[in-house]
């Protein structure tokens, strides 16, 4: 791809999708942090 | 020197001291937790912009253009780890770390570790260690914005260095946190632009990606591998595990990244923070070590290799544009510093000045302090860096390699495992920062393969598991930090009694007095 060799390619745009996806989960998962608000406000 | 590159630099600079201003006329350096957390009003999308904009140096623009444009492929292992630093830093401990400073009234990084683990020895070895190597850290920035300052403008050495640090200095000691957070988040629009600008232009010019990755392999293919030129790195898994560890878990342990935390408006902050500072990653991080590899074919005969994103701006943008790319590297420079900075001059002064030489302390005092601590430190580095201005990339991943084998077991295992106690959190420290170090100095890196930062950790995480389970029965975590420890793991506000709770503001005498009532 591009011209790299596949493990380049991999770890070029492999790492990337791999932390969309644990940014994805992590928003999914947290969807109840909206609760801990400012204890002051 | 091109006028029209300076005109930009001269604006850049100019929205700089006036963000400082503006924070000063927000009131955000009028009382202690004004000044060192900004009040503790720090919005998402600023949040995610000074955590990455500190977290990314000057390296990025000569560091990493460096490492791409004389080893290859090799140096997007860097970049692996280093696109989701950011939301791991926000998911593992952003949230709980907030809430956590919060009841224990923690304002700086140093200090939350003391409340979290009982103890004078923890503030002083995590302050002394701290003040070391930030110091340093905050040096080579210095250096790093003197040389590309001089090399811009023209300018001796000695005044491109003046400048450059006297504006830095004037906006954080005015401004404090609040003003340092805010810059931040100018500076990192300003990088994040500049990086993509010449990133396109390369791409341009060399006729795109796969024409540039098919000239590369002319000149020789092992640029193209992910085991670097010459396949020097070939099945170095040990070196692997350390740069991408370094940039993606490392920040977790970098005491003037996780005072952001401390500083959130609010615990859900962090949700949102972490996508934030992963789109951003996506567009910055990978970016400059590609324009290095790129640099191969654009200027295939560079004897600096740290200069290659520079001279491939000069290259190929118009005036206009080199200004902005200059401005952005500035930037990065700039955004690093003063967060270095300030948290230097507030560990100094809150966390050994204050909890060992005066007490009494009050907050107009300790402001007081803390400016003249950033001052003091500000100049003292302007005449390292003039008289003997040591290398300074090596510096920097040095430096972070120390201070992340330190202290990510001890500021992770804060919120997470309720059995850290004192003397696995000291032991941790001091056996994380003892073997990152000397494997380095040692040279015991080449000898292995394997990278001080894994090293250091390896151990690190090992001393906190291991003393920490055999020093539950003398040392137990106190009563008063496992309910705080509770409570942080809950999804909610935090009840009024517990804000700032009397035990944590008593420690650690309220423990000698504990006992002696026991």
């Amino acid at each position: 791809m591009f011209g790299l060799p596949a493990t380049t390619a991999l770890v070029l745009f492999g790492f990337p999708a791999f932390w969309i996806i644990y940014t994805i989960v992590f928003l999914i998962v947290t969807r109840k942090w909206g609760k801990d608000k400012e204890e002051n406000k | 020197m091109n006028p029209v590159v300076l005109i930009f630099l001269v604006i850049y600079y100019v929205v700089v001291v006036w963000i400082g201003f503006w924070a000063v006329r927000k009131g955000a350096a009028k009382n202690l937790e004004g000044y060192l957390l900004g009040g503790r009003q720090i919005g998402p999308l600023v949040t995610a912009m000074t955590l990455q904009a500190t977290s990314m140096s000057g390296y990025m623009f000569l560091g990493a253009g460096s490492a791409g444009y004389t080893t290859g492929y090799w140096a997007v292992w860097y970049a692996s780890g280093d696109i989701g630093g950011g939301v791991v830093n926000l998911s593992v401990i952003g949230r709980r770390m907030r809430k956590l400073s919060k009841i224990m009234g923690s304002l700086t990084s140093i200090e939350y570790l003391e409340n979290r683990y009982p103890s004078p020895a923890t503030r002083l070895i995590a302050g002394v260690l701290t003040v070391f190597f930030l110091f340093f850290y905050v040096l080579a920035q210095f250096i790093g914005g003197g040389k590309g300052m001089a090399l811009v403008t023209g300018l001796p050495y000695w005044l491109a260095l003046l400048i450059a640090v006297g504006i830095i200095i004037l906006y954080t000691y005015l401004g404090g946190y609040f003003a340092v957070a805010w810059t931040d988040f100018f500076q990192s629009i300003v990088m994040v632009v500049g990086v993509i600008w010449i990133f396109i232009a390369a791409l341009s010019y060399v006729g795109g990606f796969s024409a540039a990755n098919h000239a590369i392999a002319k000149i020789d293919p092992t640029y193209l591998s992910i085991w670097g030129k010459g396949l020097g790195y070939k099945g170095q898994w040990g070196q692997v595990a350390g740069a991408v560890l370094i940039f993606s878990v490392g920040y977790m342990g970098w005491p003037h990244v996780v005072t952001r935390h401390m500083a959130m408006e609010d615990p859900k902050t962090a949700r949102m923070a972490g996508l934030y500072s992963t789109i951003w990653n996506l567009f910055f991080v990978t970016a400059p070590y590609v324009l290095g590899i790129l640099a191969i074919i654009i200027l295939p005969h560079l004897k600096d290799p740290e200069l290659a994103i520079f001279k491939v701006a000069e290259k190929l943008l118009p005036p206009a544009v080199t200004g902005i790319v200059m401005a952005a590297i500035m930037a990065a420079i700039m955004s690093t510093a003063d967060s270095i900075l300030l948290q230097t001059g507030t560990i100094a002064s809150r966390d050994i000045y204050q909890r060992f030489f005066n007490k009494n302390a009050t907050d107009k005092q300790m402001v007081m302090v803390s400016r003249g601590l950033v001052l003091a430190i500000g100049v003292i580095g302007y005449i390292v860096a003039l008289v003997k201005p040591p290398g300074v990339f090596a510096i920097v991943v040095f430096t972070t390699s120390v201070l992340g084998s330190a202290f990510l077991p001890s500021y992770v295992a804060a919120v997470w495992w309720k059995k850290a106690n004192t003397p696995g959190a000291i032991s941790s420290m001091i056996g994380g920062a003892v073997v990152a170090f000397v494997w380095k100095v040692a040279g015991v890196d080449s000898a292995t393969a394997i990278h001080p930062m894994f090293a250091g950790l390896t151990v690190s995480i090992l001393l906190m598991v291991i003393v920490s389970l055999a020093t539950q029965k003398s040392h137990p975590v106190p009563k008063h930090i496992l309910r705080a420890i509770e409570e942080t793991a809950k999804i909610g506000p935090i009840p009024k009694e517990m804000i700032s709770m009397a035990e944590f503001a008593l420690n650690p005498e309220a423990e000698e007095v504990r006992k002696l009532v026991d």
